[in-house]
């Protein structure tokens, strides 16, 4: 059942959200970009273009203490927070990746911390004409709790889950009764028809030594492919001393560094930079088919906005079509 | 999750990005500013990681007070009141010009502008200045004498416009990876790249020419080439009768330097030197890019001279996709100098030994002020050395690991009387202090700082410093008030508009108006909307100078004792003298130990294997470091950045100084290599 709101309904609902979860919305920042901030403590920015920030920093962020050992050798875990997370207004591609993390850090054994996060929390997609200057964003589907779809007089909402329904009781049904009948438009995006199609290559073995090798004299080794990409999932341990406590956190890394494979010896099996490039490439349209079963890039384009040379996953990929396909 | 934008702490780019904090005030990451016009949404592996140093447990926190030979905890009170006496006394019984004021790039335009006023209105001595000397003090020099101003002619968003960028002397996507990026996309998108380095650098795998000249050996190589352009009638005629002067005694000088004359110095083809005239100079816009390996020199300023008078000769000068670009390599070292962080300028390069100038400033700041230009940084290192400066205040540089020659400078920094340092992390520098003072970094501040491109731009609080420690500025204002001068600010805009007032360049910049995306000066007025392009219709002097120059080898050339020549510099993982990449997990993990990069036959011919550890010696010191063969540089050179105190590069360097910068020639000097 489809529910109506209006933007004051949409406001009441986010003041509702907020007294049960620690909420998170879209604001806009000094720059004129959006991020995920906590309601209440900036602008609300509502529809608008893609996060810059990539939304599953909240559960998953760039630095993070896991534990404290004490001198005498007990260990201290970090307060645990006082409300579960609530993230709102996140597109289908947000809400993909979250499904794809949870799927990495919650098979067993499950990763504790992460799974401290999101128990209880709550996914809310925000969908239909509430893309930059009101472009259409297609459907997120079932893997938030509830969805909100802006339409041109205002927001239908759909939920998926017992909390969404919940949520969305008090509010009227709306005149359509089928998410079918706003969704004309969710045919497969053309990415994805991309992706598949340089998959295929990689694992047909199209794609020569000499390609990675251009790609890599291209990079300047920012990192920064791994670090905004939302199903990058890696990460390495820094343990500091302090006061004789030592605190141990852990810290996005990138594939693309030597250090990420390189051996105490000094050697490294993937010791050159084509193979750390064809790695980056190779380990989302390859590997994770191959574990998976899906490709592991969600084309939401934060790799190719963020490459300062112009060798993100798209631009990669339509090289490769261009060349080999 | 709440985010700060601020300024990148690290290079003269200066992208803008977000700190993110937690709850708790920890810093967790950085995201970079999607709409910034530098930044565009990406940065460089040290932006990526700007956080990671900020709470590292080695931080500074207490003052400390050296008692018993060993630095204690002290109060602020206690530390601050013996930091002034200290000096004080010292200029009372041997002269104010027997301190030395060593400010900093890493600090803002405030903290800056504050120190200077210090020294020259506190203590009475223009003997201040900052790691600019070891940087573009050539550039400075040289560029003032000829287009009248030492500045990045251009903008960044040139890069997107022009037909050609001759890079020389400035590995850009590891010093300046936002702007080496920029270089690779315009030669993507068809401009022609030339490079000239002695090293195999990412930028020559794009070149369509890539020269590897001896080092020291630019100013024949450039001669050569203008020489070339004469020849070739490639000249731009209009631009020099118009725009120019000096024209006939500079080419005139560049008869002798031949194609097979050149060739013979920096040990390149004679075709190659015609290539490269040609390449240059048939562009219509043509950028001119150089960065460390063109200043470092004892004959920097030649070099910079023979860069500008190259510019000039094909007229690529005051439109946009041209000009003369040297690269500031910290984040304020533009504005350090702006500030007047200078022996023999006040903000705005206004001459101490101009009696307005002046006038100026004594009346502003309400006492007398030193005629006499004041001692260069490494001028005033050789003096502590033999006791002519006696005390020092040093803020945010570290000169044991940065300056040329450690065992000297280990000799001034122990023969001085007093020394008092102020800095985030206890470096080899604050060892030798008899007070060390904490202050805030970079994300525990406001302030502005001014990029490579003039772009003034703010720094936002984002994190409470550690313990006690405090920011620069409030810090200086502590010894202004023991000097009995203003030192009531109540925040970094407050001194902002005092400097304003005083220099005409920055006269219309305020806290308020830099919001957004900074502005480029100059900003004369509160109406003015910067400048991105200098010398449009005339230059900051008037009209161009041509300034003949001739080759003058390096101070200390390889010999049978010495057989390799040692380069320095900078690697893309670290940052200087390493006391914020070195405790940034990511950046420390990536390159752990010191190295020296040396070509594989060499290695092969001294049968030293990859990763052994080697002995290194130059007539001043011997350091011992991991070996990495590698094809990047040349037989016959080593290349060992100056990050590591365990394997400090600046133990070997040579402190031949440029006559005119006082710079010293960290690009060249001999050595010898034996497996440990």
């Amino acid at each position: 059942m489809l529910k109506s709101l209006k933007r004051e309904d949409l406001l009441r609902l986010l003041e509702t959200l907020a007294e049960q979860y620690d909420l998170q919305v879209p604001l806009k920042l000094p720059d004129g970009t959006r991020q995920l901030g906590r309601y209440g403590s900036g602008e609300l920015s509502l529809c608008g273009p893609l996060l810059q920030r990539k939304p599953t920093s909240l559960l998953f962020p760039q630095a993070e203490l896991l534990l404290s050992i004490n001198p005498d050798g007990s260990v201290e875990q970090p307060h645990p927070a006082e409300k579960p997370l609530a993230l709102f207004g996140l597109e289908r591609s947000d809400l993909a990746a979250i499904a794809f993390l949870d799927r990495f850090f919650l098979c067993e054994p499950a990763d504790d911390i992460y799974q401290g996060k999101r128990e209880n929390s709550l996914l809310i997609g925000l969908t239909g004409f509430a893309g930059e200057n009101s472009a259409y964003l297609p459907p997120a589907g079932e893997n938030c709790d509830l969805e909100l779809i802006a339409t041109a007089d205002g927001w239908l909402g759909c939920a998926y889950s017992a909390a969404g329904k919940t949520l969305l009781a008090p509010f009227p049904d709306s005149e359509a009764k089928e998410r079918t009948e706003i969704d004309q438009r969710a045919a497969e995006p053309k990415t994805d028809s991309l992706l598949k199609a340089a998959s295929r290559l990689l694992r047909e073995d199209k794609v020569p030594d000499a390609f990675w090798q251009e790609i890599a004299d291209r990079c300047i080794l920012c990192t920064g492919c791994n670090l905004v990409c939302p199903t990058c999932s890696c990460f390495c341990v820094q343990d500091r001393i302090r006061d004789g406590k030592t605190e141990r956190s852990r810290v996005w890394d990138s594939c693309q560094l030597d250090a990420f494979m390189r051996e105490a010896s000094g050697h490294n099996p993937l010791g050159t930079e084509a193979l750390r490039t064809r790695r980056r490439i190779h380990h989302k349209l390859v590997a994770d088919v191959e574990r998976w079963g899906e490709i592991g890039c969600i084309a939401c384009g934060r790799c190719d906005r963020t490459c300062p040379t112009g060798i993100g996953m798209f631009a990669v990929v339509e090289e490769m079509i261009n060349q080999f396909g | 999750m709440t985010a700060t934008l601020t300024t990148c702490p690290y290079c003269g780019t200066g992208c803008n990005f977000y700190l993110l904090s937690d709850d708790d005030g920890r810093l967790t990451g950085v995201e970079p500013a999607g709409q910034h016009p530098t930044t565009r949404g990406q940065l460089c592996v040290k932006g990526w990681n700007a956080h990671a140093f900020v709470d590292h447990p080695d931080r500074l926190a207490v003052p400390q007070i050296r008692r018993d030979g060993e630095l204690q905890s002290a109060d602020w009170q206690q530390a601050l009141d013996l930091v002034h006496d200290q000096l004080q006394a010292i200029a009372e019984k041997h002269g104010p010009d027997s301190l030395m004021f060593l400010s900093s790039a890493k600090v803002s335009n405030e903290e800056n502008y504050l120190l200077q006023k210090l020294a020259r209105a506190g203590y009475g001595t223009n003997n201040i200045d900052h790691c600019a000397r070891l940087c573009h003090s050539s550039t400075v020099t040289g560029l003032v004498e000829t287009l009248g101003s030492g500045a990045m002619t251009n903008s960044l968003s040139c890069f997107d416009e022009t037909e050609l960028v001759f890079v020389i002397g400035s590995n850009t996507t590891e010093q300046h990876p936002l702007i080496g990026s920029r270089i690779l996309q315009a030669k993507q998108r068809g401009a022609k790249l030339l490079v000239a380095d002695s090293r195999k650098i990412r930028l020559a795998k794009h070149a369509d020419l890539h020269l590897r000249q001896q080092n020291g050996s630019d100013v024949a190589l450039l001669s050569g080439m203008m020489r070339q352009i004469l020849r070739d009638g490639l000249e731009d005629r209009d631009f020099i009768a118009q725009r120019c002067e000096n024209f006939a005694a500079f080419a005139e000088k560049l008869e002798s330097y031949t194609p097979e004359y050149v060739a013979g110095i920096t040990g390149l083809e004679p075709e190659q030197v015609i290539a490269a005239a040609r390449l240059y100079a048939e562009a219509d816009r043509a950028m001119i890019v150089y960065a460390m390996g063109i200043t470092q020199h004892s004959h920097g300023v030649d070099n910079v001279r023979a860069i500008s008078n190259l510019a000039l000769l094909t007229g690529n000068l005051g439109k946009p996709g041209s000009g003369v670009n040297p690269l500031r390599g910290q984040n304020n070292v533009q504005g350090a100098c702006d500030m007047g962080a200078l022996p023999d300028v006040y903000s705005g390069y206004q001459n101490v030994a101009d009696p307005e100038a002046r006038k100026k400033f004594s009346t502003a700041w309400g006492c007398e002020l030193p005629e006499t230009k004041g001692l260069m940084s490494t001028h005033a290192i050789e003096a502590a050395a033999t006791g002519e400066v006696r005390g020092m205040l040093i803020l945010g540089e570290n000169p044991m690991l940065s300056d040329a020659n450690q065992g000297m400078v280990k000799k001034a920094l122990e023969r001085l009387d007093f020394l008092a340092v102020i800095d985030i992390f206890p470096t080899e520098t604050a060892a030798f202090a008899d007070v060390v003072l904490p202050a805030s970094c970079y994300a525990e501040k406001d302030g502005s700082f001014t990029s490579t491109e003039r772009r003034v731009q703010l720094g936002r609080k984002a994190a409470e410093p550690p313990g006690l420690a405090r920011t620069d500025w409030q810090i200086i204002c502590e010894l202004l008030q023991r000097c009995g001068l203003k030192s009531d600010y109540q925040n970094p805009a407050e001194i902002m508009a005092e400097i304003a007032a005083l220099t005409p360049s920055y006269g219309g910049i305020s806290h308020d108006r830099l919001q957004g995306h900074g502005l480029q000066w100059p900003c004369p007025d509160k109406t003015h909307p910067g400048t991105p392009i200098l010398h449009i219709d005339r230059c900051t002097r008037g009209k161009a100078r041509f300034s003949p120059v001739d080759y003058r080898a390096p101070h200390e050339l390889p010999d049978r004792d010495f057989p390799f020549l040692l380069n320095t510099g900078r690697s893309y993982f670290h940052w200087h003298t390493g006391s914020m990449t070195r405790r940034s997990h990511l950046l420390d993990r990536e390159e752990r130990f010191a190295f020296v990069e040396i070509n594989p036959d060499d290695a092969s011919q001294l049968a030293i294997f990859a990763r052994q550890q080697v002995r290194i010696s130059s007539l001043r010191g011997s350091i011992t470091c991991r070996a990495l063969v590698s094809e990047k540089v040349p037989a016959g050179q080593v290349f060992i950045p100056f990050h590591f105190t365990e394997g400090a590069a600046n133990a070997l360097t040579n402190n031949a100084l440029d006559p005119e910068s006082g710079i010293p020639e960290f690009k060249v000097c001999a050595v010898r290599i034996e497996p440990c």
